[in-house]
């Protein structure tokens, strides 16, 4: 049950093993449009992104995205120490494309050069991944999501320690891929930027709610989602800014 | 050097006139061919941290070994067997994330080799063949191993040029592989399988004990100059081709057998490499391109 | 009567009984040790260290020293480079360990194999209880005495880091600081127990007591006791394995603590435990 373009779950339970971590999951966003993800940590994001990736199997209902989607994790969990330069990543995203166990086309090579500068590190292609800063080394993760060309696109806190010049352009490329009809999943802390997304949704152990920022971000579901790690900020105009004091220990 | 050589250290043999010798011809086709095997295997040994994995499934091979010995059953079969049964063991035992998984590892080569020299002692008369089965030979290597040997190399090569790929994307980033599609499992296995296949090519020649030698060390000496895992391949091979003739010639002119030879030739080199690339960086002004070791 | 000849036959020889006597405080000494070698996941560089201190071994050996002293050079010097090697990230822990245990046996057994070298090379890696002297014991009988005060000592910490590594850090207790106390424990039994089972084989004492009893006895004091216990009689059936069946003897300890282990993993767990050991949630 793949859908034609975007993402839908219904009535998604996750697990790893024994009791379902994450339950009663039931949204669906279609093409070109941005959803933010929100929970606390542990809350099953990841795990959202794991069901929807085909890495766990449903423990109820379905999950399904339209075709296979490219993930964007954050870049503490790669091997900072891999003798790879920005191009040698951003190629990665080819092996996704056809058969792998062939070395890279001078097409794959092009689309790499290209993803490497949709995101403004043409000039870093040489260097080493390791080398780069954490803002730039996020940004050669999302070009080897480009290359993979992928419809959907699940990115797991992709603005998390990222200097604000090259949160900037990641944000540009985010309105560029929705512009291209793509469907994005950003999962997220920082409340504020949710609200500049189509479609919210949060999770805590379950599904809280789900639906455009103006309906979500209230105080009542922020507060149900992140229990007592919000901080509401009310200032008499009827709607609430908030800040969730989320720490990044995973 | 008196305490070990009594009667002083022997003269250095002529390199032509060992040449003139069909067993070193041999054992230096031997080492050659084990070189490109060890040293294609060797980079994605430590890319993907599988030094321990490689000891123990040369380990795990000597009652093999012993008693193919002793029955005439081909010893290179017996230790395939062992090899590959132990490579599955362990990516089983992996994927479980059994926690002792270490603990017991060990312990099942401490199985091998005391099963191996209580067999052993039964079996044989002298010494001398637990020491060729455990260390390894020069003399003793004939046509069959080469072939071996070689078809450890071309499977090397085929497994590099394919998969050398999927294992850096999996390796760099474990959890991108399942949405670039890569079949992670199979492909591990793979590797798995054919470490350990190509670690019984080098059993004649190294012996059970010092595999990493072969497949462990040459690539950890490159991978202190490697800026892309191309070079790193490249710079393995060049690394265990060297060791390997420069410690045939010293374990013929020593008279001991050539997988110690190999190792300390190959450990001493590498603490060479990094003491003078510590000792380059800490002359150099301070700076991010410090950290970058010269070619 | 037949059994009990079979029993005491042994204990009428000096060396046997000696040998006796050594693995039992062997087992004393490292039963307990083993359960925190495993609780840290120290059974990749206890192997190694074992490995690493042949060349000292086989150079005290040749002088004539006491094995003991060259054991203990062996592994200071092995841990030593160890750390060292360990420093390049690009390397990591697993390579590093793997060149410096390579370099370091390949020299010992390059020593010990030159042509005008004693052969003794099968007792160094293989062990040899029999060829236990009297200072050899009184090492034993102060590994177990010494040790077991510094387990006692180190008890609190121990648990606290084991249990919660960061946490223990607010209860004054450095982890960086235990553990290392923990692996100078663990390198100096290995450099006792080094005389009886060999460089190959020491590990089976440090480990396999400790998984014998890992699934049976979860809570640390019992575990520690549980494993002594285990290790000594291991050791003693393998003593009596060797004497009649004619094995070798280091090798036939190794084999029947490596068995206790198997066994102790096999055997299914009483109830009570069980309930009592299964995690809560995923």
């Amino acid at each position: 049950m793949s859908p034609a373009t975007g993402v839908a779950a219904r009535g998604l339970a996750l697990g790893y093993g024994g009791e379902p971590v994450l339950e009663e999951v039931d949204f669906s966003a279609g093409a070109g449009t941005t959803v933010s993800v929100l929970g606390p940590n542990g809350g099953g994001k990841t795990t959202l992104f794991k069901g929807l990736l085909g890495e766990l199997a449903p423990v109820r209902g379905t999950a399904a995205t339209a075709g296979r989607p490219a993930y964007v994790a954050q870049t503490d969990r790669t091997r900072l120490d891999f003798p790879v330069t920005a191009l040698d990543v951003a190629l990665m995203g080819s092996l996704a494309r056809g058969r792998w166990w062939l070395p890279p086309r001078r097409s794959d090579r092009a689309l790499a050069r290209e993803a490497l500068e949709r995101v403004g590190l043409a000039d870093e292609a040489f260097t080493r991944f390791g080398q780069l800063s954490g803002g730039q080394r996020q940004r050669t993760l999302i070009a080897r999501a480009l290359v993979q060309d992928a419809a959907v696109l699940l990115l797991d806190e992709p603005l998390a320690g990222v200097d604000p010049a090259s949160a900037d352009r990641i944000e540009a490329v985010f309105a560029e891929l929705r512009a291209e009809g793509r469907t994005l999943l950003v999962s997220t802390h920082d409340v504020e930027s949710a609200a500049r997304h189509d479609l919210v949704l949060c999770l805590n152990r379950r599904q809280v709610a789900f639906g455009p920022p103006a309906e979500v971000l209230v105080r009542q579901t922020l507060e149900a989602t992140y229990g007592s790690e919000i901080v509401v900020i009310d200032d008499g105009t009827g709607s609430v800014r908030a800040i969730a004091v989320g720490h990044h220990a995973h | 050097m008196n305490l070990i050589y009594a009667q002083g250290v022997p003269p250095l043999p002529a390199p032509v006139e060992l040449l003139e010798l069909r067993a070193v011809g041999v054992a230096l086709a031997e080492l050659g061919l084990l070189a490109v095997a060890g040293g294609l295997l060797g980079a994605w040994v430590i890319l993907r941290r599988l030094a321990f994995f490689t000891h123990a499934a040369g380990t795990a091979t000597f009652p093999g070994l012993v008693v193919a010995q002793a029955s005439g059953f081909s010893p290179r079969l017996a230790a395939v067997g062992v090899a590959l049964g132990y490579a599955g063991a362990v990516e089983r035992a992996a994927h479980r994330g059994r926690l002792q998984a270490d603990a017991a590892t060990a312990l099942a080569l401490v199985v091998a080799l005391a099963g191996g020299t209580i067999l052993a002692s039964d079996v044989f008369e002298s010494g001398a063949v637990v020491d060729r089965l455990l260390f390894g030979t020069i003399i003793g290597l004939d046509g069959g191993d080469l072939l071996v040997s070689g078809a450890a190399a071309v499977l090397a090569a085929l497994v590099t040029l394919s998969l050398g790929r999927a294992f850096t994307a999996v390796g760099f980033d474990p959890e991108s592989s399942a949405s670039l599609g890569l079949p992670t499992r199979r492909a591990d296995l793979l590797l798995l399988a054919t470490v350990a296949a190509a670690v019984v090519a080098a059993l004649p020649a190294v012996g059970a004990l010092l595999v990493s030698s072969i497949f462990v060390v040459p690539a950890a000496i490159a991978r202190l100059f490697a800026r892309s895992v191309r070079g790193l391949l490249r710079g393995a091979v060049l690394v265990a081709a060297a060791q390997g003739v420069l410690g045939l010639y010293l374990a013929l002119w020593l008279d001991v057998p050539p997988g110690p030879v190999v190792s300390v030739l190959g450990a001493s080199a590498y603490a060479a490499c990094a003491v003078a690339i510590a000792l380059v960086a800490r002359a150099r002004p301070a700076g991010p391109q410090a950290a970058e070791a010269p070619a | 009567m037949e059994l009990l000849d079979l029993l005491l036959e042994p204990w009428r020889s000096g060396l046997e009984r000696r040998a006796l006597i050594e693995v039992v405080l062997l087992g004393l000494a490292c039963g307990p040790l083993g359960f925190w070698v495993i609780t840290y996941g120290l059974s990749y560089p206890a192997e190694s260290l074992g490995h690493g201190l042949l060349p000292g071994l086989v150079i005290a050996a040749l002088a004539g020293a006491p094995l003991l002293l060259g054991a203990a050079g062996g592994v200071a010097v092995g841990a030593a480079a160890v750390a060292l090697a360990a420093h390049d990230e690009r390397i990591g822990p697993d390579t590093a360990t793997a060149v410096v245990v390579t370099g370091l046996f390949g020299a010992g057994t390059l020593i010990a194999l030159s042509p005008d070298a004693p052969a003794r090379l099968e007792e160094l890696l293989f062990g040899d209880p029999l060829g236990v002297s009297d200072a050899d014991l009184v090492a034993a009988a102060a590994l177990a005495t010494l040790g077991t005060l510094a387990l006692a000592a180190l008890h609190r910490p121990l648990c606290a880091v084991a249990l919660d590594g960061p946490g223990a850090t607010a209860l004054g207790v450095a982890p960086a600081r235990v553990r290392a106390g923990l692996l100078a424990l663990l390198a100096a039994a290995l450099a006792v127990a080094v005389q009886g089972l060999g460089s190959l084989l020491v590990l089976a004492l440090i480990v396999g007591p400790a998984l014998a009893v890992r699934r049976h006895a979860r809570a640390p004091t019992r575990a520690m006791l549980a494993g002594g216990a285990v290790a000594a009689l291991a050791g003693v059936a393998g003593l009596y394995a060797s004497h009649h069946l004619g094995s070798a003897a280091g090798a036939s300890v190794a084999l029947t603590l490596c068995v206790a282990a198997l066994a102790g993993a096999a055997l299914p767990v009483r109830r009570a435990a069980a309930a009592r050991a299964r995690p809560g949630g995923g």
